[in-house]
């Protein structure tokens, strides 16, 4: 009776307790009404400084469904965690950058460290190491307040030109924060990313092949981006530099980076459209070049898993195909014959007709999936030419984005001390590419 | 007299609570100390303490006495109040960094803000409660985790193992062997299971081949245990010892997450319940020994009394984690080696059989 009679007090104080914990807010509860979620950042640097633009979803209430909000607001400092120390206090959230999808560098980050610049969101779990990476044409506080036109905001636009369908078609090389440090932290020390270009809305490349996609490249500041033309868009990045150009801290009095009111998509200005098609690559953390389509193209058949790509290829009676790809696998292996390191590049796929430069015969549909000899020799020629490409970069800028150092130290440890720093110049390349008709 | 915990319970806190209580900073310790041969540190560990658990529970088949009779029976009662007097503080220490890492799990995976110290005390409501019951409850906890570890370890695994780079371990055995054994040394302070054993030695009904299934479920905790250590290091490869919480970062980058959220919290909530049962039992064990070592039987009083000392070292020392971390590190490797190898074995030379 005594112990039931006790019962009742534990019972009784232990909810008050967590009442008391309850009604204290120390169970850390958060409105999500006062709050606000970084959704991707943009990172430009200048001189020693670090400047970060976030991209802040703040949610509203509202009954008609649309209860989002976009804004971008700016933080500097010497560090991303100076800046988004400042940027926390202007948006009254602890920013783990939990939510934060995309992570974009501007093209001033060539000149630094790479992980100088990443490192923050590394250490004490910051983020989740999910968040893409990509380095963008121009400063990325710019890319981030431009207008998009397929997605109010524009961080998810991009995030479109990085999509996981894309990397599947061989079309981009995303890469997430995870990957990039797997890379880089290997005996290869490289790494890549891609890069955005953003292209007015409508437009395309003339000339090209099929493979050069883009359009006309805005103006920076033309397109409703940081530039002051936006109205109470986010402070610009030359209004940035205008501050202190001293600012640690991320003190607001002091660093000069200033929040928006409304986000780069309602900022006005001509609407753009993001492609990925490039890739920066990185080599001992700093950045060694930029992939064109074509080494893109063939770094990702080689790195990537690929669902079907796509690859124009003109015949020797320069007839032009574009010839889809499926059932395709890539890789690399590293042998040392004779004291002579042996790359073997090679490429599996069926092949199919997706379009011609000639008129089309309707009983010919049917002879897609059935290629004939020359237009097989062409695209078997084109893949190896991007093959070729790809490796005469890396050679060239030694820098071993496909990992070629790893399988010297994994597969062949006691060359490794030997090759290791000339091996990439050093190896000769075979090329087995084996591409058949679908049927 | 009736025993208070089967054979088949110990066996599930061999296996569930073995491989919990080396799921959150482990890892990325291993990482950090023996890289891609983080497997090697391990398994060396395992081995170790999976000979010591095999001799102690051998020695459950010799004899029906607790290891306190033992000791009595040998060295005489006061010596066995002393012994069991070290053990109660040896599982105490036990607790203060695995206290600790929950602590910062909890705040990490339950909270996207900065949550306060006052979040985690709670715990102790159930510690002070669980500490004042005897091997009984003990063994009904572990029945109640088995299931939903083996769950919740399906659902991660099914989640995280398709990301892993099968060939970042390779060249195997070329870290220089004084960081894998480094290693091993550093983390030596985690393998405290064959005390656990040892004080329910008297207290189960030994049968035959029971030596060899509490020595297999061991075995069962390690390759879980050795499993999660393979995902961490191949899906992070050289930046893993960057990340601490490993089980509740290797199953991040399923592709579902990425649409539908986080479902594999639902995994890591699950799998909460049964980490706390698993730190809880040190300080149910240390209870026990200080009842031993007392005579006074009253485990509320000493339940308060132990949660009272960590309440203590959580807040007083609520941001050095790493300063303990380290000391633990180099230095409580030989109270380890002590109570967790050295005593274990010392138990066959205490006298088994009662004389007539």
């Amino acid at each position: 009776m005594i112990k039931s009679k006790y019962s009742v007090l534990i019972y009784w104080a232990m909810i008050i307790a967590m009442l008391g914990l309850f009604f204290t807010n120390d169970f850390g509860l958060v409105d999500i009404h006062k709050t606000s979620v970084v959704v991707a950042v943009g990172i430009d640097t200048e001189g020693e400084e670090v400047i970060l633009t976030a991209q802040v979803a703040v949610p509203q209430p509202s009954q008609s469904g649309d209860n989002i909000q976009y804004t971008e607001v700016q933080g500097r400092g010497l560090t991303i965690a100076d800046c988004l120390n400042e940027i926390n206090s202007k948006t009254g959230f602890y920013p783990k950058l939990l939510s934060c999808k995309l992570i974009l560098l501007g093209e001033e980050c060539k000149s630094e460290e790479l992980f100088r610049v990443l490192g923050c969101f590394y250490r004490r779990n910051y983020s989740e190491l999910t968040a893409q990476v990509a380095m963008c044409k121009g400063k990325a506080s710019d890319m981030l307040s431009m207008p998009a036109t397929i997605s109010p905001e524009n961080s998810t636009a991009m995030q479109r030109a990085l999509s996981e369908e894309l990397k599947k078609s061989a079309n981009v090389s995303s890469v997430n924060l995870k990957d990039i440090a797997f890379s880089n932290y290997s005996v290869s020390e490289a790494c890549y990313m891609p890069f955005i270009e953003a292209n007015i809305q409508g437009t395309s490349a003339g000339g090209g092949n099929g493979d050069h996609v883009g359009g006309d490249k805005p103006q920076q500041g033309d397109s409703g981006g940081q530039s002051g033309q936006s109205g109470g868009s986010s402070g610009s990045s030359g209004g940035s530099s205008e501050g202190s150009g001293g600012g640690q801290s991320g003190q607001s009095g002091q660093s000069g980076g200033s929040s928006g009111s409304s986000g780069g998509g309602q900022s006005g200005g001509q609407p753009v459209e993001f492609t990925a098609r490039k890739t920066a690559v990185f080599s001992g953390g700093k950045f060694a070049g930029i992939l064109d389509e074509s080494q893109s193209f063939a770094l990702n058949l080689i790195k990537n898993d690929i669902r079907l790509a796509v690859v124009p290829c003109d015949t020797e009676d320069e007839v032009h195909y574009t010839i889809g790809l499926k059932q395709a696998g890539g890789g690399i292996k590293l042998k040392v014959n004779d004291g002579v390191p042996e790359l073997t590049v090679s490429f599996k796929a069926k092949a199919q007709i997706q379009g011609a430069k000639k008129v089309m015969q309707p009983d010919s549909v049917k002879y897609d999936d059935s290629l004939k000899p020359e237009v097989l020799k062409a695209v078997n020629d084109e893949v190896i030419s991007r093959l070729q490409q790809l490796i005469s970069f890396c050679a060239e800028n030694n820098c071993d984005v496909l990992g070629v150092k790893q399988l010297l130290h994994k597969f062949n440890y006691k060359y490794f001390e030997a090759f290791e720093k000339d091996l990439l110049t050093r190896m000769s390349v075979n090329y087995k590419v084996d591409i058949k008709s679908l049927n | 007299m009736s025993k208070e915990i089967s054979v088949r319970q110990i066996c599930f806190i061999m296996l569930v609570y073995t491989a919990v209580s080396k799921f959150i900073f482990y890892p990325c310790e291993l990482s950090f100390g023996s890289g891609r041969d983080l497997l090697f540190a391990a398994a060396t560990d395992f081995l170790i303490q999976g000979i010591i658990i095999w001799a102690v529970s051998y020695l459950c088949s010799r004899t029906d006495k607790t290891f306190f009779e033992l000791i009595e029976g040998t060295l005489g009662n006061i010596t066995a109040r002393i012994i069991y007097g070290f053990f109660a503080l040896f599982f105490i220490l036990c607790t203060v960094v695995p206290l600790f890492e929950q602590k910062l799990y909890v705040q990490d995976i339950f909270y996207d803000t900065v949550p306060s110290l006052t979040v985690f005390l709670p715990f102790f409501i159930f510690s002070i409660y669980a500490a004042s019951k005897n091997f009984r409850n003990i063994g009904r906890s572990a029945d109640i985790c088995m299931p939903l570890f083996f769950v919740s370890m399906l659902l991660i695994f099914s989640m995280s193992l398709f990301e892993v780079e099968w060939d970042a371990f390779l060249p195997i055995l070329k870290t220089p062997l004084k960081s894998v054994f480094g290693g091993s040394l550093t983390t030596a302070f985690r393998f405290f299971e064959p005390c656990w054993l040892l004080m329910f030695m008297g207290h189960f009904k030994y049968k035959e081949g029971d030596a060899a299934k509490i020595t297999l479920s061991y075995a069962g905790g390690a390759a879980f245990v050795l499993t999660v250590l393979l995902i961490f290091h191949g899906v992070y490869g050289g930046a893993a010892a960057t990340r601490q919480f490993a089980i509740s970062k290797i199953s991040l980058f399923f592709p579902a997450i990425d649409v539908i959220g986080r479902i594999d919290l639902i995994s890591l909530y699950v799998l909460e319940v049964v980490m706390i049962f698993a730190l809880v039992i040190n300080i149910q064990l240390a209870v026990h020994c200080l009842v031993k070592c007392t005579g006074y039987d009253n485990r509320p009083v000493f339940s308060l009394i132990v949660n009272g000392l960590l309440i203590l070292v959580i807040v007083l020392f609520n941001n050095n984690l790493s300063t303990i971390h380290k000391m633990w590190s180099n230095w409580f490797w030989i109270a380890t080696l002590v109570f967790a190898n050295i005593i274990p074995l010392a138990a066959w030379g205490l006298r088994r059989r009662t004389e007539q």
